[in-house]
């Protein structure tokens, strides 16, 4: 190949400099043509989603590739960390254990009498989903378009519309699905819309991102709705594709002007939408028909992490408070 | 020499790539300058017969794949800056160097203008001045190589 395209340039290298096959414009007008009707083809029809798919996975060693320098660094910077700090994280960590193991126990116990109410009002069933761990790769390569690209695909039985979410609340939903990664489009994206309740008092809304400076808008609310400064926006889960009652944002600014109809609402999003590298992907909540659940079976909560509630209930549950953690 | 120059070519184009996807983030992002479209210009500028319209298209559609954007739209924009660059591609040598760069930062801003004029066909609203960034890092980066000695053309480098 190479020596053929050899030849061929040295044949021409005398003339080269005036003949010069098709001219610029002929060569403009039909790659513009192409253009253009690929541009169609892949926004209007989406003939060429396995295609991108296909050429995605021939792609990503090259990714892994791009991103093994910053790998590399944070591994040699967490080897070299030091021992103190390693120490202090994980007393942290072995704190916020105990807190939330004692918080999980309380809540298997309701989730126990939230099913067993359920049954006595004869509603069938409970939403339930699961969940995959995945990291971000990388930001969006546009900057003005609110996307990240984690680990995880199709082959991590990843399908479009999954919710996002990291410790703190949502970031996202997945939108584009590849053999092993997949597009995520973040809250903050303008193309993403997602229905929310204000905790307080459980006002519906929907929140669309903002895509500009990271923060979320609520708008289509009235100008005297009660809300205010600090309300927390949670998913509301009517729309089967969040699960219900996740952290979306705070509200951080109002603004009621005379002349509008809506308030324009400004909210801070809560999830580290641009600093977190670990996130969750939770499939959509799928019903669930309600057997008879005990405690000694405990109900599968999906969000959380699987802790073997048995071993908990063994430990002396009463006595065991957050001062005598402090004081060991 | 060609075969030399041509894998010289493949290897500024894999290094561009690779510099695409690099995990950019946050301030880098905004002004990372269009390193696929730098190398182009170069090419296009230096070797006419080797890189074309042609191979600006298929570089566009390779950054299109990588953004994961619509197929289509770098390469419409890569296509039209290409033409200009080539057709200009003979002025060129009589150029001096500040007239060169003037030269390629106008081009640099065609392929952004271009791909303004796409995203908002498709719905995209226009974000502030700072779009125009990475034409601005470009062309420094362009001046930076130029002070370190790559021969871009030009009458510049020729005496």
């Amino acid at each position: 190949m190479a020596r053929h395209l050899y030849n061929k340039i040295e044949q021409q290298q005398a003339p080269a400099f005036f003949v010069r096959g098709p001219s610029p414009l002929a060569r403009l007008a039909f790659f513009s043509f192409l253009s253009l009707a690929l541009m169609a083809s892949d926004s209007r029809l989406q003939y060429l989603f396995s295609m991108r798919q296909s050429l995605q996975t021939l792609l990503h060693p090259l990714q892994l590739l791009a991103n093994a320098p910053t790998q590399i660094y944070r591994n040699t910077a967490e080897y070299f960390s030091t021992h103190d700090r390693l120490l202090n994280e994980n007393q942290q960590f072995k704190k916020r254990d105990l807190v939330q193991a004692i918080a999980l126990q309380k809540l298997n116990l309701l989730a126990v009498e939230n099913a067993h109410l359920r049954q006595l009002l004869g509603a069938q069933s409970v939403l339930k989903e699961s969940s995959v761990a995945a990291e971000i790769m990388h930001v969006g390569r546009d900057p003005f378009s609110r996307k990240v690209l984690i680990n995880r695909g199709q082959n991590h039985k990843i399908l479009p519309g999954m919710a996002v979410v990291d410790a703190a609340g949502v970031i996202g939903q997945v939108t584009r699905v590849y053999p092993l990664s997949s597009e995520v489009t973040l809250i903050t994206d303008t193309s993403l819309a997602m229905p929310v309740q204000i905790e307080r008092n459980g006002l519906r809304a929907i929140a669309f991102g903002h895509g500009r400076d990271n923060t979320v808008d609520l708008p289509y609310l009235p100008a005297n709705v009660d809300i205010k400064r600090g309300d927390k926006l949670v998913t509301s889960g009517i729309d089967g594709v969040y699960p219900a009652g996740m952290v979306v944002a705070t509200v951080k600014q109002i603004v009621s002007a005379a002349d509008a109809p809506f308030a324009r609402i400004v909210c801070l999003p809560l999830a580290g939408v641009e600093s977190h590298r670990q996130v969750l992907v939770v499939s959509k909540p799928h019903a669930v028909a309600t057997g008879s659940p005990s405690l000694s079976q405990p109900v599968k909560l999906g969000l959380a992490q699987p802790v073997p509630a048995n071993k908990k209930q063994a430990r002396p549950s009463k006595p065991l408070t957050l001062k005598e953690t402090h004081a060991r | 020499m060609p075969v030399n120059k041509l894998k010289t070519m493949y290897f500024s184009v894999l290094l561009a790539f690779m510099s695409l996807l690099l995990p950019w983030s946050q301030a880098a992002l905004v002004v990372r300058p269009d390193f696929m479209l730098l190398v182009l210009i170069f090419w296009l500028i230096r070797a006419p017969n080797l890189c074309n319209v042609g191979a600006a298209w298929m570089l566009g559609l390779l950054v299109d794949l990588a953004a994961g954007m619509v197929f289509g739209q770098y390469a419409l924009a890569y296509t039209v800056t290409a033409f200009l660059a080539v057709t200009y591609q003979r002025r060129l040598v009589l150029f001096t160097g500040m007239q060169q760069l003037l030269y390629v930062f106008s081009l640099l801003m065609v392929a952004q203008l271009m791909l303004l004029i796409i995203k908002t066909f498709a719905g995209w609203q226009f974000s502030g001045w700072s779009y125009f960034l990475p034409s601005l890092s470009g062309v420094l980066l362009w001046w930076l190589a130029m002070g370190l000695g790559l021969n871009t053309g030009g009458r510049g480098r020729a005496n």
